[in-house]
């Protein structure tokens, strides 16, 4: 599905307006879901146009990260550098860390390159706390955002903008290098490295050139992020902040321009959502991982996509059922699944397993503002419903999936057969 | 928690639709680590919140409205704190609570020391009940931050004294630590404490946190130093390996501990652990008749015997909820500075001696008990038949360590 | 002199229990080229199990019983998910094992609690075999190092000497050409999987009870272990040994040398210049201990990116 331009200028408009529609504790929300959109469209670059999976991205983050606390400390907002262009110390952080690490790293390929930058990032995540006058210990480094061009930048607001504005442009960025002939070549790079060489361009040069491009952008993230938290601390180097942006990407959907903005946007406002509303969150996440792996490998874009050619070929009408069970089954799934990952939860608990050993019978257990008895089986019964009719739904959406694709290839080679006979 | 997560929701409209002219309720805000691998010690602080808030609750709240209580999860990183706690003041929180570290407790100082500063009259307050760095009372004290915990100095200083007292201390100390800001202020602890003490410090190893399966070689070290005491302020795995491996290395030095008795430790180490020291701000045989009241109805309302720490959490939000009933609301809601103020000057009384605020850095002074692991304790730990044995009570006059010259803290006006 | 011999013999026993945990997914990445980040969730769902069934079946019985169910595990986690994103490319298995990590992780969690639990060396193991100087090594030490010299002796000849064996490196160079001599190829990685989480299974019900057991052992040791296969080379038993013993050797020697850059630099009488750059060069290598094995990945993957004793491709 292609994003055109008046599409892409109403994304702009709304994503402007939106202080004046979100309270502020989601405004704050909104600044993390477009740091890391533009994260992990810089990781997409490196991973998903010119095929190289790089496992240690935070390095470059983070370097970006702790340039710009650094700077801020230096510059105190004004002179050379007031806070509106701090993202270019990112940016130059990341360029330069990009280069000297690609240039190392982009000479092996395959897995051999995901271990290097894997070692690259797990290095700096050791040393950091060690080195307390780059990396501030443990505690790590803290600053203040200053007043600059007549902005005072303490509002949430303003830094939103800031933000939105430096995303916008390195998206820009982005969409004109894919359009430049070096953006083509990177293309090539993940298609066929070696022809590449055949035909006369340097493969490995150009590996280092998307590795640093990569990189200065996933600087400039890290810069917005010490921007808007105004502190920086070596966990920002951790295996975890590496791992969330690959997932990120290719939830979203890795081939596609803005698949990964997409998911990373969708994964960190789940987090923040959910994570305060239960405690097994990352039960949910892993769970949601792995769903999206294996059912749908194309990431959402690629949902998207499949659908907008499933109703292009067969209609609206023939899919809209399809989609409503889908929706239905992902829904009745999801809440059986919750439900019993709810009761489980408080059964195990160490506090209930003690209540229970002084009580003569099982006590109850709240959830969703209702007292359950474990021991009752209507208690299961919900659970099982829900299950029961999500499963029955998804497998007559299966059904239907494989019925209309069906009638597509048997269309198709009648439609082939008198050319043959 | 989603009836928390509604509540949040309904509060924000509400602010949205504009400002509210009679009594506000005071919301207190609870930001956590309550998920990912450090989730045991938020839960923990939770724990201990979440009493107490009932029991400030049941005596009439504030000002005619209860209490109420929001819970926030802070991703297990400062990052993901900063992110909640901005969440917190978009909710209308005015006390924000935080204990489980000391990195989390730096960016959640700093961050409320700028709100205040771009918000005046909308100030927020700090209260600390785990993070014991020294810089939190030091270089980044401020006006809104009270840590109502020990810190190294205090712990280390009631360590010596106590296990000294229990002729258990010897003449020769090996300090090992984890090599970050508390194991290093323990570390620096042990060393000014020699003369105070009567020993030496044979040697002294920071080592990386959360990193190391085999203590073995460190062992090896301590052995070959003949040290008699081993002084560590290592918490989770960190003491539990260390203890085991001192266990199998066969080494005969006593340790002295900050952290003993985190859940699981005690039914991991079982009898290895007898005879080894800990300092800790409550133990419940040392507190009596009071002390076993409030054991009870902690269990009773929570499911289990408080430990670890749940009972100064729950010593550190009864200051604040004394501070409250002492403080009258202005215009119907609280003012945060006026409450600051007050609570500077609060004492409360807890089974084991008495709690109070030292103005110049706001360290709270409290007591500090010195236990030993034995089959003895009246309360056992974890099921198992060990529990923690009180040595010696320390009040807060004596447990107390003198003031930071780095901090100079900025009052208003 | 006596430090130097402490520190090797430190080294070895915990290198021997890297060895454990790595075996096993060095194996699976030789045969499928699947990095599987959820091996060490076997790991520690070895200790878990171990934990819940040694009240039933005894300490022996409950190591037997969990590697097996390990085993069965690692069996359902390649046919039912790995087996469905293989078609898609690495990145998606490395994902999905990532994810499924998590799971294990969190269902731990859900059920046994977030502290450690009480999972230890039975009593009748917890004695001291013999004693260096003033240390003192426990018979149970002794054990798992020998456990884990058994497991390499055995898959080593397993591989080398067995039909099963032959087939399965066979397999591992030409899937294609061993399915078309009528070889169930589906069903020999399906196996090797198996197996590899059962080996991590052992090594986890066996050091959870030296180590402590808790939610979080899989992080603990899941680096290190990449560590390892990266550097002994992937796919390589022997390179596996070599470089887990090699790791735990340098960790363990660098915990006595209280030494810097800064101390090196005295030999030439820079002694305060170093001091006076401070950061890196006066770091100590003691405190650096944990680091040092990243140091050597980096190293090995520069200069000889197939590891120590990895095929050259």
């Amino acid at each position: 599905m292609r994003v055109t331009t008046p599409m892409a200028l109403l994304g702009v408009l709304l994503l402007a307006a939106l202080p004046a529609l979100l309270p502020a504790g989601l405004l704050n929300a909104a600044i993390q879901m477009l740091i890391a959109a533009l994260f992990a469209c810089a990781y997409s670059l490196l991973s998903g146009r010119a095929g190289m999976l790089s496992f240690g991205h935070a390095a470059y983050f983070g370097v970006g990260a702790f340039a710009t606390v650094h700077a801020m400390k230096a510059f105190g907002g004004a002179g050379l550098l007031p806070t509106p262009l701090l993202p270019l110390v990112g940016a130059l952080a990341g360029l330069g860390f990009g280069i000297v690490a690609g240039w190392f790293a982009t000479q092996r390929s395959g897995t051999t390159f995901a271990m290097i930058t894997l070692a690259i990032a797990e290095l700096l995540h050791a040393i950091a706390p060690q080195l307390k006058g780059w990396f501030g210990g443990e505690s790590g480094i803290s600053t203040m955002r200053m007043p600059a061009w007549g902005l005072s930048f303490g509002s949430t607001q303003q830094v939103y903008y800031l933000a939105l504005a430096w995303v916008l442009l390195s998206l820009a960025l982005l969409y004109f290098h894919a359009a430049t002939p070096m953006g083509r070549l990177t293309l090539a790079l993940r298609e066929n490295s070696h022809r590449l060489g055949f035909l006369g361009y340097d493969a490995h040069g150009l590996g280092v050139s998307a590795f640093a491009l990569s990189a200065m952008l996933s600087g400039i993230a890290g810069s917005l992020q010490v921007v808007s938290n105004e502190a920086v601390n070596y966990v920002v180097f951790d295996a975890g902040v590496s791992a969330a942006v690959v997932l990120n990407s290719y939830i979203g959907g890795v081939g596609t321009f803005l698949g990964p903005a997409l998911g990373a946007a969708l994964m960190t406002f789940f987090s923040y959502a959910v994570s305060d509303a239960t405690q097994s969150w990352l039960l949910y996440q892993g769970v949601l991982f792995v769903l999206v792996m294996m059912v749908l490998p194309g990431g959402l874009t690629g949902l998207v996509s499949t659908t907008a050619r499933l109703v292009g070929r067969h209609g609206f009408a023939a899919v809209l059922p399809l989609a409503l069970l889908a929706l239905g089954a992902a829904l009745l799934l999801s809440a059986g699944t919750v439900f019993v990952v709810e009761a489980v939860q408080r059964i195990f608990s160490q506090d209930y397993r003690s209540l229970a050993r002084m009580a003569a019978s099982l006590p109850p257990i709240t959830m969703f503002a209702h007292a359950w008895q474990p021991a009752a089986a209507s208690t299961w019964l919900v659970p099982a419903a829900l299950l029961a009719t999500g499963a029955a739904f998804a497998w007559s959406a299966r059904a239907r999936l494989a019925a209309l694709t069906r009638g597509t290839e048997s269309n198709a080679l009648e439609a082939a057969a008198p050319a043959i006979s | 928690m989603l009836v928390h997560s509604i509540v949040r929701t309904a509060v924000a409209s509400a602010a949205l639709l504009g400002g509210i002219a009679h009594a506000a309720p005071v919301k207190i805000g609870l930001v956590e680590t309550l998920s990912g691998p450090q989730a045991s010690s938020g839960q923990a602080y939770r724990a201990g919140v979440r009493y107490a808030i009932d029991r400030l609750n049941a005596a009439g709240g504030w000002n005619g409205e209860s209490v109420q209580l929001l819970e926030y999860d802070n991703q297990g990183g400062p990052a993901g704190a900063s992110d909640k706690l901005k969440a917190a003041i978009a909710d209308g929180v005015q006390i924000v609570v935080q204990g489980s570290s000391s990195a989390i407790g730096g960016q959640v100082t700093e961050d409320v020391r700028k709100h205040n500063l771009r918000n005046p009259g909308k100030e927020i307050v700090y209260i600390n009940v785990g993070a014991e760095a020294l810089e939190l009372t030091g270089e980044k004290c401020n006006f809104h931050h009270f840590r109502f915990a020990g810190n190294a100095q205090v712990r280390v200083k009631a360590l010596v004294d106590g296990m000294k007292q229990a002729n258990a201390l010897g003449t020769k100390v090996y300090a090992i630590n984890q090599n970050y800001s508390w194991g290093q202020d323990v570390e620096q602890a042990v060393v000014d404490n020699q003369a105070y003490g009567g020993y030496k410090v044979v040697e002294k190893t920071l080592h990386d946190v959360n990193k190391i399966q085999d203590f073995a070689p460190y062992i090896a070290k301590i052995g070959a130093s003949g040290a008699e005491t081993v002084i560590t302020g290592n918490w989770s795995n960190d003491l539990l390996l260390l203890m085991k491996a001192s266990k199998a290395g066969g080494l005969k030095a006593r340790f002295g501990t900050v952290y003993l008795d985190q859940p699981g430790n005690i039914a991991n180490a079982g009898e290895l652990a007898a005879g080894h020291f800990i300092v800790h701000a409550f133990n419940a045989e040392a507190g009596g008749a009071e002390g076993q009241r409030f054991v009870d109805d902690y269990k009773a309302k929570m499911g289990h015997v408080p430990v670890f720490v749940e009972p100064q959490t729950v010593f550190a939000i009864e200051m604040v909820a004394e501070a409250l009933k002492r403080s009258k609301p202005e215009g119907g809601a609280l003012n945060a500075n006026a409450f600051a103020k007050t609570l500077e000057s609060t004492k409360i009384t807890t089974p084991v001696g008495e709690w109070s605020v030292r103005a110049s850095d706001h360290q709270a002074l409290l007591p500090m008990v010195v236990s030993m692991v034995s089959k003895d304790a009246k309360y056992k730990a974890d099921d198992t038949a060990f529990g923690f044995k009180p040595v010696k009570v320390f009040s807060a006059e004596q447990a107390a360590a003198p003031a930071q010259a780095s901090c100079k803290m900025q009052r208003p006006g | 002199m006596d430090a130097v011999v402490f520190a090797v013999l430190n080294g070895v026993i915990y290198g021997l229990l890297l060895f454990m945990v790595s075996a096993g997914l060095t194996l699976i990445f030789g045969m499928m080229g699947v990095l599987n980040f959820a091996h060490a969730s076997f790991y520690m769902l070895g200790a878990y199990f171990a934990y819940a069934l040694q009240g039933l079946v005894g300490f022996a019985g409950a190591v037997v019983l969990s590697t097996l169910l390990v085993g069965g595990v690692g069996v359902v986690v390649e046919r039912g998910f790995l087996r469905r994103v293989h078609r898609h490319g690495h990145a998606h298995e490395l994902l999905l094992t990532f994810g499924l990590s998590f799971i294990v992780a969190e269902l731990v969690k859900l059920f046994f609690g977030n502290y450690p639990v009480d999972y230890r060396v039975p009593k009748a193991l917890d004695f001291a075999a013999f004693a260096v100087g003033t240390q003192q090594y426990p018979v149970y030490r002794v054990l798992m190092g020998g456990i884990a010299l058994l497991m390499f002796a055995a898959i080593y000849l397993l591989l080398t000497r067995t039909r099963i064996g032959i087939v399965v490196r066979a397999a591992i160079y030409r899937p294609r050409m061993v399915e078309a001599l009528g070889h169930h190829v589906q069903l020999v990685f399906m196996g090797v999987f198996g197996i590899g989480a059962a080996l991590a299974g052992l090594a986890g019900a066996v050091a959870g009870a030296f180590y402590t057991t808790n939610p979080n052992m899989a992080l603990e040791i899941g680096v290190m272990v990449f560590v390892v296969v990266v550097v002994g080379g992937l796919g390589s038993l022997a390179g596996a040994m070599l470089a887990s013993l090699l790791i735990g050797i340098l960790t363990s020697l660098a915990v006595g040398v209280d030494a810097s850059i800064a101390d090196l630099a005295a030999l030439v009488g820079a002694r305060e210049w170093a001091q006076g750059i401070g950061g890196l060069l006066t770091l100590k290598l003691s405190s650096l201990a944990a680091t040092i094995p990243f140091a050597l990945m980096l190293l090995v993957l520069l200069l000889r990116p197939s590891g120590l004793m990895g095929e050259r491709t």
